[in-house]
């Protein structure tokens, strides 16, 4: 029966059992099917004595030893007993285009890892994409599963920007050109990067709670993900060094900004947070932020609201391209998305504008201080920054595909926290 | 009398209990309704067995000699697994010994395992003995018994027999292969030091045992229920990799005839 397979033959020399000829023999069978026969030419006494018993252990049949040449010739019949239970074959040969030393993230769409699922498997769990999953692997708890929700075509992009785009909070910022600042001024800005930190804690545990939800089978959204936590933690790090390098000290969290923040925790749908969060959230930012670089007394200030700026526009357009695609595939999403800003609104009903202090910290800044003369100068800023942030919510708003006169009023139901 | 088959089961390790949990829900989840009862030792199970207070009982070779001796070969035997087949003993002897083969063996010290062990004790010595070595004469023998009265299913015995001769305290020493190979694989051993230089002939291990042939008969659905289990299905494959087999096999009853003289010869149950 089996002397219809031809023969595989291995010089495994004086190798002993411990010392790789187990390995050598587990590999070379690894090779064969089930019936076919392994020739173990070897030098070593041992061997006909250790490979009979880890032969029957593993399910192998051992057909004998016989003696030719001078040298002993074992024979092993490989068994049918599966070592990985599976009936998928590996992925083998691809290469991927390497073009002037660079590899690209976009470009691993290679072999099964090129296949996107419209449904992940629970029980592919840890394993990249593309890996052959054992059968009987346990279920993971993700609950983000379906492409529409986690695939993002530009993640890898977005990605492979925030990786180059990284910086040290510790040196990039121009810590040694702070200057005594005006006791009002410096306080303004105290509060402001009180205000930025305390946001930008839930910028961080927004994404986070989503990394321990997505199924890694949409790795890049979930490796972008986190690129988003890794930068807000830089932004914290910047504003809190801030508030804490001039003299001055961190300020006041009021509670309707936690309250307003607590929402974007608390939602339970990916795309709806992303929304939230990154698209009128962080959109929003952008223009708090510009304003503050254009009006900082100093250059720490200029420098962090200039980074950390960049940083938020790329969370601001990974969000944006996530949410125009899903759209396009899921026209009843954009209800969806609706509906939560109006809920939101009405849980937020009882605020009825930004802290205050935040406010009139505003103010302070764009004046240089409390000087009555550069006093109304910075109230017409602050009030133009919220005539620009509304027209640069609306202007995204149709962009993801709503129209006109649904992103005027969208927009104007954003809370008045800014995220 | 409930349909409930009732299968005897020896208690060496805390295991055992998961691994019969789950051949449990096995047969329940294919309509075969059964329990198991645990016992400390191979002689209580092997009573309880004669009692009827079981059905089948899961026992070494040594404890089936013992039912086979007192039923009068009436007993009957279902199943055992792929590794119950084949079986053998090794001796291992020290790298610096100049143990080359069971000649050398002559005037050593040897290391034995407990002395209710099919495998590290009983049937090397027998083996020994047909190929002209006198263990009682021609070597000077350690013995080491330990969990007396689980037939060896510990291995603890044959983890000292091996520390033995690393140490250098025997030059050679007996063992089953199955507890050699699980040394090999996992590094317990340091090939330098220690190698197999003989193996005894093949025999067979554990069965599952009924009082009577008719048993056979009569617990025919258990014993196909076993034989079905595939090491190729995630469920089964959790037991079975527990278990240490591969694949349920019919008996093969030459398999214990040297243990059958082995007993004899060395007066085992008595005269």
């Amino acid at each position: 029966m089996s002397s219809n397979f031809s023969v595989h033959s291995i010089d495994a020399r004086d190798l002993s059992a411990t010392d790789g000829l187990l390995l050598l023999v587990t590999r070379s069978l690894d090779k064969l099917k089930a019936g076919e026969i392994l020739e173990i030419l070897s030098d070593n006494p041992a061997t006909e004595h250790d490979l009979t018993a880890w032969s029957r252990l593993t399910a192998n049949r051992w057909i004998g030893t016989t003696t030719s040449n001078g040298r002993k010739s074992h024979r092993i019949e490989k068994g049918s007993a599966l070592r990985v239970l599976t009936d998928r074959e590996l992925d083998w040969g691809n290469r991927a285009p390497i073009v002037n030393g660079r590899f690209d993230t976009r470009d691993w769409l290679l072999g099964h890892a090129a296949r996107i699922r419209e449904t992940a498997i629970p029980s592919d769990g840890f394993a990249p994409r593309g890996a052959v999953v054992e059968t009987g692997s346990s279920d993971f708890p993700f609950d983000t599963l379906d492409r529409n929700q986690a695939w993002s075509e530009n993640a890898a992009e977005f990605y492979d920007q925030a990786t180059t785009g990284h910086w040290d909070g510790s040196r990039d910022i121009p810590w040694a050109e702070l200057v005594p600042l005006d006791a009002e001024l410096e306080r303004a800005v105290c509060q402001l990067m009180t205000f930025l930190a305390e946001n930008e804690f839930s910028a961080l545990y927004v994404p986070a709670k989503w990394i321990a939800r997505i199924h890694p089978h949409f790795a890049e959204t979930v490796l972008f993900l986190s690129t988003q936590v890794r930068d807000e933690a830089r932004h914290i790090e910047v504003f809190v060094k801030r508030a804490l390098a001039n003299g001055g000290g961190l300020q006041f969290s009021s509670a309707s900004t936690q309250t307003s923040l607590k929402t974007l925790l608390d939602q339970e749908d990916f795309l709806q947070a992303s929304f939230l969060l990154s698209v009128l959230g962080e959109g929003t930012f952008l223009d708090l932020l510009r304003y503050i670089e254009t009006h900082a007394p100093e250059p720490a200030t200029r420098e962090i609201a200039r980074r950390t700026r960049i940083d938020e526009t790329r969370h601001v357009h990974f969000a944006l391209d996530h949410i125009r695609s899903a759209l396009r595939v899921d026209g009843s999403l954009k209800t969806k998305l609706q509906r939560a800003i109006a809920e939101r609104a009405s849980v937020l009903s009882g605020i009825k504008g930004l802290n205050p202090l935040v406010e009139e910290s505003l103010v302070i800044l764009a004046a240089g201080g409390l000087s009555p003369d550069r006093l109304p100068a910075g109230t017409k800023a602050r009030a133009e920054l919220y005539d620009t942030m509304h027209e640069n919510r609306v202007r995204r708003l149709v962009a993801i595909g709503f129209r006109e006169r649904e992103a005027e009023e969208l927009s104007t139901l954003h809370t008045p926290n800014f995220m | 009398m409930s349909n409930v088959v009732n299968v005897g089961v020896v208690a060496y390790d805390p295991k055992v209990v998961t691994i019969w949990e789950g051949i449990k829900e096995y047969f329940e989840a294919n309509g075969v309704p059964m329990d198991f009862v645990l016992f400390s030792n191979y002689d209580a199970q092997v009573d309880a067995l004669l009692k009827g207070w079981i059905d089948i009982a899961w026992n070494t070779n040594l404890a089936y000699v013992k039912v086979h001796r007192r039923t009068d070969g009436k007993c009957g035997v279902l199943a055992m697994r792929d590794t119950d087949v084949g079986f053998t003993s090794k001796i291992v002897a020290g790298a610096g010994t100049g143990v080359e083969n069971l000649g050398g063996l002559k005037g050593k010290r040897v290391a034995f395992g407990s002395r209710d062990s099919g495998q590290a004790r009983i049937l090397p010595a027998y083996f020994l003995k047909r190929n002209g070595i006198d263990p009682a004469r021609d070597i000077t023998a350690i013995h080491f018994d330990l969990d007396v009265g689980k037939h060896g299913d510990t291995g603890t015995s044959e983890v000292e027999v091996l520390n033995s001769v690393m140490k250098g305290e025997a030059q050679a020493g007996a063992i089953g292969d199955q507890y050699w190979a699980r040394a090999l694989s996992e590094n317990l051993v340091d090939s330098g030091k220690v190698r197999a230089i003989w193996t005894s002939p093949g025999y067979c291990h554990c069965n599952f045992t009924v009082r009577e042939k008719a048993g056979e008969q009569r617990f025919a659905r258990w014993t196909d229920t076993l034989l079905a289990m595939d090491y190729n299905k995630p469920s089964d494959r959790k037991i079975m990799d527990m278990e240490g087999l591969k694949r349920w096999v019919r008996p093969e009853l030459d398999g214990y005839r040297a243990l059958f003289e082995a007993v004899d010869e060395f007066q085992f149950f008595g005269a």
